[in-house]
């Protein structure tokens, strides 16, 4: 199938290095201690973050750090065919670990010992780049939270199809079967902390990123490319991560004005 | 931008506030030791803090501030005041209510051992005839105590009981440090009474 077009653009109308329009949202959840919402194109993904709190089952409890915890679920609606089983699945266990863990590393955990995290992000609507969206806007959530954070932790996928490096893969591009990464990054501390493969063969010279790579690898991709796809999903992350200060900065100045200040 | 100003004192998580050797990091930073540098880790205004002069540290405390109002948690040294829920022979435990002047907004348990709840003669405290179930107590944090409570203390005499009702359900008056009196009944009870204001 032709991904990209000989004029091209891709099946959705995107240039190659092209992001999907991406909003954001903070206080989507009255009752939540930090909420937002966040949209890459039709993918759109409610968080909530609580805590830090007492911790729920003590065996839990840790002495110099908090627990940090993530539900990841999708909503029924989220997808056009139907769910057999709506929660507890393989693959929302694995991306919920996926996001415990992205946002563990960016949390200052130490300052708050004894008590426990929890965040919880749903899909409201899935084309292709879910866990990306989810990293984001959990994100968002802890930064409105006002939980300590290393960084503001981003993510962005990219792929390489028709022999194209592709920005933020949509649903279609997704299930193509071609090469994939998904990253998560720091910007400003200019370090990757999550690196996710799907369907990529060179993967010895990630021996060079201490990340996490999970996923199957069997398609070919040369190193260059590799290097070239994984900038390019770096490029998003820094992208994604101006947006988020942006809102975060006018979500700030919309609550000094508030407060008279 | 017409508020630039404004928008410079405002900062989000892993913007560089300066460097470690030029800045103290203060409340919503923090500082990486291996190049040097103190970030923010909060969304929230920026501001630096003048060393004290007499400080061997003189470099400035950065700190930034944010917007989320975080409910208050008893530390070690705070002064708190809580209902008391139960009083048993060795101890009397409490709810917290409030940590300084601010609300707690979860529950909070704390205990008041015998022996912590006058400086002197503490052997022969007598917890029924110190507090009453009901009765608001002013008390200090002596620790974090164990898993379940804290463990506090009123064995001063600014802390104790500050108000507490009759059994005929009026709010009494404390007329020395040991004794309330009931103003409908005149009925005299006992407690370990704060002293308050002169």
């Amino acid at each position: 199938m032709e991904y990209v077009s000989p004029e091209g653009l891709r099946l959705d109308g995107r240039r190659p290095m092209e992001m999907r329009q991406i909003r954001a949202e903070i206080g989507a959840v009255a009752k939540a201690d930090g909420s937002a919402v966040f949209e890459m194109g039709n993918t759109k993904v409610i968080a909530a973050v609580y805590g830090p709190r007492e911790v729920q089952h003590r065996s839990q409890q840790m002495s110099d750090q908090a627990l940090v915890r993530c539900e990841y679920s999708m909503a029924n609606f989220s997808t056009g065919d139907r769910m057999r089983k709506p929660k507890g699945d393989r693959r929302s266990t694995e991306i919920s670990l996926v996001i415990r863990q992205t946002m563990e590393a960016c949390i200052l955990t130490h300052l708050m010992p004894r008590s426990q995290i929890d965040i919880f992000v749903q899909v409201l609507q899935a084309d292709g780049g879910t866990r990306s969206a989810c990293i984001n806007a959990a994100t968002l959530a802890l930064a409105d939270a006002g939980i300590p954070l290393r960084d503001l932790v981003t993510s962005c996928s990219a792929g390489y199809l028709n022999s194209t490096p592709l920005l933020d893969l949509n649903y279609v591009e997704d299930s193509a079967g071609g090469p994939d990464v998904t990253v998560g990054f720091l910007p400003k501390l200019d370090k990757v902390t999550l690196l996710q493969v799907q369907n990529l063969l060179n993967c010895v010279i990630l021996g060079r990123f201490s990340a996490l790579v999970v996923g199957k690898m069997d398609s070919k991709l040369p190193i260059d490319t590799f290097e070239n796809v994984m900038q390019l999903a770096i490029e998003g992350c820094k992208a994604i991560a101006n947006y988020i200060r942006e809102i975060l900065l006018e979500n700030t100045k919309q609550l000094e004005y508030r407060r008279g200040l | 931008m017409e508020e630039e100003g404004k928008v410079r004192d405002m900062v989000t998580p892993g913007e560089v506030l300066g460097k470690a050797s030029d800045v103290r990091p203060g409340k919503g930073t923090y500082a990486v030791p291996y190049n040097d540098l103190v970030y923010a880790s909060l969304t929230g205004i920026h501001h630096s803090v003048p060393p004290v002069p007499d400080s061997t540290d003189q470099r400035p405390t950065v700190e930034v501030t944010d917007h989320k109002a975080h409910g208050a948690v008893p530390e070690t040294g705070s002064v708190i005041i809580a209902r008391v829920t139960k009083v048993m022979a060795k101890m009397a435990s409490a709810d917290i209510m409030c940590v300084g002047s601010k609300a707690v907004q979860e529950k909070f348990t704390g205990i008041i051992r015998q022996q912590d709840v006058r400086a002197t003669e503490i052997d022969k405290v007598d917890m029924h005839s110190s507090f009453r179930p009901g009765d608001i107590v002013r008390a200090i944090v002596l620790s974090l105590g164990d898993a379940r409570a804290y463990y506090l203390s009123t064995a001063k005499n600014e802390l104790g009981v500050v108000s507490a009702e009759s059994m005929a359900g009026a709010t009494m008056v404390p007329i020395s440090w040991t004794e309330m009196q009931c103003p409908l009944t005149a009925q005299i009870e006992r407690r370990k009474v704060a002293k308050i204001g002169g």
